[in-house]
């Protein structure tokens, strides 16, 4: 989870091309990469690999696999449980991703237009972060309680409907929404409150010599420079948002009667609940194939638009 | 000029008034709330005075002795996973800041593409994995998944501290016959120690609130605290928020204090160092 990823790793395949153009790991190196290459390998690697040969067997936990070819993607892609939770997924993920950047921009451009006690409120901005996804359910869960909740006294006290997030699914996919925003929003305000800071002053300085207004400051500086920052804020919330499960699970475990379920979830019952290793490991590689075409195909898009704006 | 100061004024202030409503006040909720006596914590509207009472943290203690066990499994594993992570990143970092080519390149992307994946993709071979070697429901085996969530952020991470070392410092080091792994201890050790407390602190904040790895590997010996938490919210017959939020209290205080005494240093490494204070 960090913004200088895409950035360092840019300069860091640009700095190789230009020094050295040959493919080849100089042999004093290897100690030094060996350790973290064989956690990556032993631990994210294989086990991938092996998902592959698992998503083409029937395996029951301790039963030896059968190969079964691409059954369990038949399975998985003919099981309306599966379309739901891939709805549901998707729907979530808009809304934050798209809820978080537009309120972690506001926050930027507020605090960068200068704020009191600014090391204080940037560090009440950043408590989320800190809060474990266990403890941040147990908040949400008692502010908005069907009978002692403080969210929900106040809401009926103003005459409005609360929320039945226990009960109504729409209303358990909007907490799961508001719970996995306030978890996250503290990592996409910063990423934009950086961008905005390194944005030079004396752009502002000759924007306001030639008496421009505000909005259009905000259109043609503030926003086009910002936006390297916005598609790397997106690019990651959209790859972690597409993995909630803690937050789903903690909340309503999924249900009512299946209703909120993310794929994560489904995945999980599948593997752990209903024994299906096979099955989950072919949802587990639909999971992996959209999310890699909903983040990459968007920000393609994204990205042409923009160049057209330009041209 | 100057209405239109007050009115802009009195936005800001609205703003910040909502950007911390939003973000403290749950937060403050439950804190405070762990201090209550049981029948002023519904009261409506929250009352802001009353005569705290160590009540809920003495019936945690009683009742769900287990999740002191959980605290500790916690920071074992905590302190585990951010040995192996920083350790194994620094190393990596500086071979990668040292060493060019290609192929250095290639494997640099590819430690960055695995993190691509799902980790409860990852969870479905591991399970019999982990089960035939025996490390199931271990401290181990959660440290080894901690550490390798966060080797590729922490080996660019330190790849970009190091880079900021002159090459001429390990150069002279070298030309005095000092191996390559004596440099590292001597020489960019004590000079990146800005860099591994960055990752430390991305490490640690995951480690210890952790949910999803906890609860699939870990059943009793290993459990972690925000499991305990988790199992008290599940007991719905006897919920009882005071002692729930003593325990969440127990969990989050720790770790809020130190994000907030090491603010710095995470903001540094998020941002690649653009925010300063």
């Amino acid at each position: 989870m960090a913004a200088t990823t895409p950035r360092t790793l840019a300069s860091t395949v640009a700095s190789h091309r230009s020094r050295n153009g040959r493919f080849r790991i100089p042999v004093k190196a290897l100690p030094f990469l060996a350790p973290v290459h064989a956690l990556v390998l032993g631990v994210i690697v294989i086990p991938a690999l092996y998902v592959v040969w698992l998503s083409l067997t029937t395996s029951t936990f301790g039963k030896a696999p059968s190969f079964v070819g691409l059954a369990n993607y038949v399975h998985s892609l003919g099981d309306p449980y599966f379309w739901r939770a891939m709805r549901n997924t998707v729907v979530i993920v808009l809304i934050v991703v798209h809820v978080e950047l537009i309120a972690g921009l506001a926050m930027a451009l507020l605090f960068a237009s200068g704020l009191p006690a600014r090391r204080w409120l940037l560090a009440a901005v950043l408590a989320p972060y800190a809060v474990s996804e266990v403890s941040a359910a147990v908040i949400w869960r008692f502010l908005f309680d069907a009978d002692v909740g403080p969210v929900t006294v106040a809401l009926n006290a103003l005459g409005l409907p609360s929320l039945e997030w226990s009960v109504v699914p729409a209303h358990g996919l909007l907490i799961i929404a508001l719970l996995s925003m306030w978890l996250h929003l503290p990592f996409t305000f910063i990423i934009l409150y950086a961008a905005r800071l390194a944005i030079p002053t004396h752009l502002y300085e000759a924007a306001k010599m030639d008496a421009t207004s505000s909005l259009q400051t905000f259109r043609y500086i503030t926003l086009p420079l910002l936006m390297p920052a916005i598609l790397v804020a997106m690019l990651f919330r959209y790859i972690f948002a597409f993995r909630l499960f803690s937050e789903v699970w903690l909340m309503t475990q999924g249900g009512p009667a299946r209703a909120t379920e993310v794929l994560a979830v489904y995945l999980y019952l599948d593997a752990f609940r209903f024994s299906a290793f096979g099955a989950a490991a072919a949802t587990g590689w639909l999971m992996v194939i959209v999310s890699l075409i909903l983040g990459v195909g968007y920000l393609w898009g994204l990205r042409r638009q923009m160049m057209g704006d330009a041209a | 000029m100057r209405p239109k100061r007050v009115v802009v004024g009195a936005g800001k202030a609205v703003a910040v008034a909502l950007v911390l409503l939003w973000s403290l006040v749950p937060i403050a909720f439950i804190v405070v709330s762990s201090f209550k006596p049981s029948a002023d914590i519904f009261a409506v509207p929250p009352r802001i005075t009353f005569s705290p009472t160590m009540q809920h943290f003495a019936d945690l203690w009683t009742q769900w002795r287990g999740f002191f066990t959980g605290l500790l499994n916690s920071a074992i594993v905590t302190a585990g996973a951010t040995l192996v992570a920083v350790v194994a990143s620094t190393m990596a970092g500086y071979a990668y800041s040292r060493f060019r080519g290609g192929a250095m390149a290639g494997t640099a992307v590819f430690l960055v593409a695995v993190r691509l994946l799902p980790p409860i993709v990852i969870t479905l071979p591991l399970f019999p994995m982990v089960n035939s070697l025996r490390l199931n429901d271990t401290h181990l085996v959660l440290i080894l998944l901690y550490s390798t969530f966060f080797v590729s952020l922490g080996t660019l991470l330190m790849r970009t501290f190091i880079d900021q070392i002159p090459r001429e410092l390990d150069e002279a080091a070298l030309v005095d016959g000092g191996s390559r792994l004596t440099i590292l201890r001597r020489v960019i050790m004590p000079l990146s120690s800005q860099g591994m407390l960055a990752v430390a602190v991305f490490v640690i904040v995951f480690a210890w609130n952790e949910f999803l790895f906890a609860f699939i590997f870990t059943s009793t010996r290993a459990k972690t605290a925000p499991l305990f938490i988790a199992e008290m919210m599940g007991s719905l017959d006897a919920f009882d928020w005071g002692v729930l939020f003593a325990a969440s209290t127990v969990q989050l205080l720790p770790i809020m204090l130190f994000v907030l005494l090491t603010q710095r240093h995470l903001v540094a490494g998020l941002t690649g160092g653009a925010i300063k204070g």
